[in-house]
């Protein structure tokens, strides 16, 4: 009977080992399950495809700080990975103050990837302004306005890709990645007041959040974690648009094998607590 | 009388807004452009002045009184002004084309990021031990949202497909049906409390964003 009051009794120190184990075995020896695609990936995936090469751009807003990196990178990375593939040009910018360091490592680990691509014509950076939402709202009425310039200082009157940009209206497609609620802000006001297209990509914790915006057409697609990401890297290859390394489809291996292991402890948890129920009773 | 001011602003400015919003006239779009969306980024500008001056304040008392984990408030003050300076003098890279890469974004790289992300990643080992220790079946609602959560962890999971290609729908039905309608409600409630507390900051009934506890 000891060893059963044990098992229900498991150290903080051996959980924690278990669980370290749990993530870091699945990214040495990955295991390679295939990942489905929920149908919010695949409206989001089809709003940037259906945008015909070289016409408006894509908006990308990476609006989230390093401790969501791991779980949101591998989205902007693959949304970049697609319009530079499909020659949709790109504008990256940022809400988030720590987002612009995010923002040129994944502008520049993609741009590597696709050698003719040409920064000012196929993409563009341009960088954080301080505001959250009133950033937002200045887009709508005057994109020049808000990004008189871009992250390195060239005037956007001068950069092919940004000419002709006045606000929302040119712009083909507004897709947001966010570790906070500021995607409610791009809703609010980029949605419902200047009737842009957008799309997001948020972290698993707050997906359930966004499920109303989904149905009301708010949000033409979303991603939801790294899932979200590892669907749109499989989209990707899919399409044979990009065949880097899929780094989210990897991490999916380590939470797998992490929520297995969590739902073992629940049980384990739940059977020791009716067994010691029964005991009292 | 010093009250009397920011509720005048308040009062006056909370009316205009909300007028404005229904109003979709072009003096009235360049109303809100020019008050509302310079003045406010003006506003969130300026508000880093006392943010930053408060951190380094709290930071150099602590330092001065050596009160308990007066190092860490080193390591943070240095932090900051060093990456001040290195912004400033590696400014040059920073505003560089994307390719470049100076000393400021190898230290946001190779030092920020893997803090934070490892301080996120951190959650992972107490979520494991809180789950083990507090999820338990106690009650008929305790038992649903058990339930519920098991469903959906294994259908966000690739292993949840491989076992049974069922489960990503069961999981997403959760989701789109069930959850949506208990997030629907509890935004309608925010949404009604966001408004019915903006009304009484307009009309002044509710004080205490003034500070004093709220006094009149």
């Amino acid at each position: 009977m000891n060893w059963i009051q044990a098992l229900f009794k498991i150290d903080r120190r051996i959980l924690f080992l278990l669980i370290a184990a749990a993530v870091i075995i699945p990214l040495v020896r990955p295991l390679g399950l295939p990942t489905a695609v929920t149908i919010h990936a695949q409206h989001l995936f089809d709003a940037v495809d259906r945008i015909p090469p070289r016409t408006k751009p894509v908006l990308l807003s990476m609006d989230y700080s390093p401790s969501v990196m791991p779980e949101l990178q591998p989205m902007s990375l693959a949304v970049i990975r697609h319009c530079l593939a499909k020659k949709i040009p790109i504008i990256v910018m940022t809400l988030d103050p720590t987002g612009l360091g995010l923002a040129e490592d994944a502008l520049h680990r993609a741009v590597s990837e696709y050698p003719d691509a040409k920064e000012g014509v196929d993409y563009a950076l341009v960088g954080f302004k301080v505001g959250y939402y009133l950033v937002i709202i200045s887009i709508g009425q005057s994109f020049q306005a808000t990004f008189p310039t871009d992250a390195a200082g060239h005037p956007s009157k001068e950069v092919p890709i940004l000419t002709n940009i006045k606000n929302y209206d040119d712009i083909g497609l507004v897709v947001t990645i966010a570790g906070s609620a500021i995607v409610e802000s791009w809703i609010v006001f980029a949605v419902t007041r200047y009737h842009t297209t957008l799309g997001a990509g948020i972290t698993a914790v707050s997906s359930a959040d966004y499920y109303p915006f989904l149905q009301t057409g708010q949000l033409c697609g979303m991603l939801a974690g790294m899932k979200g990401g590892a669907e749109y890297e499989e989209l990707l290859a899919k399409h044979d648009y990009s065949h880097a390394p899929k780094r989210a489809s990897q991490g999916m291996d380590a939470i797998s094998s992490a929520h297995i292991l969590i739902m073992i402890f629940i049980v384990l948890g739940n059977i020791g607590y009716f067994i010691g129920r029964r005991k009292k009773a | 009388m010093d009250r009397r001011i920011p509720l005048t602003i308040v009062l006056v400015l909370g009316i205009i807004m909300m007028l404005q919003f229904f109003i979709p006239s072009r003096p009235s779009e360049t109303f809100f452009t020019d008050i509302f969306v310079r003045w406010g980024l003006l506003l969130y500008i300026f508000a880093l002045i006392p943010s930053v001056g408060s951190l380094i304040r709290h930071h150099w008392r602590k330092l001065s009184a050596r009160k308990q984990g007066w190092a860490y408030s080193i390591v943070t003050l240095i932090g900051l002004f060093g990456m001040i300076l290195i912004g400033f003098l590696d400014r040059e890279h920073v505003l560089a084309k994307v390719k470049a890469a100076g000393l400021f974004r190898t230290l946001f790289l190779n030092v920020q990021v893997p803090m934070q992300a490892s301080m996120f990643g951190i959650l992972a080992f107490y979520m494991a031990s809180a789950s083990y220790r507090a999820f338990r079946a106690r009650t008929l609602e305790a038992t649903l949202l058990l339930v519920a959560a098991f469903i959906v962890m294994f259908g966000v999971i690739p292993f949840g497909a491989f076992v049974w290609n069922k489960i990503p729908f069961i999981s997403e039905w959760f989701l789109e049906v069930p959850n949506m309608a208990a997030k629907r409600g509890i935004r309608f409630g925010v949404g009604l409390g966001i408004a019915a507390t903006s009304l009484k900051i307009i009309l002044g009934i509710e004080r205490s964003w003034m500070g004093g506890g709220g006094k009149k």
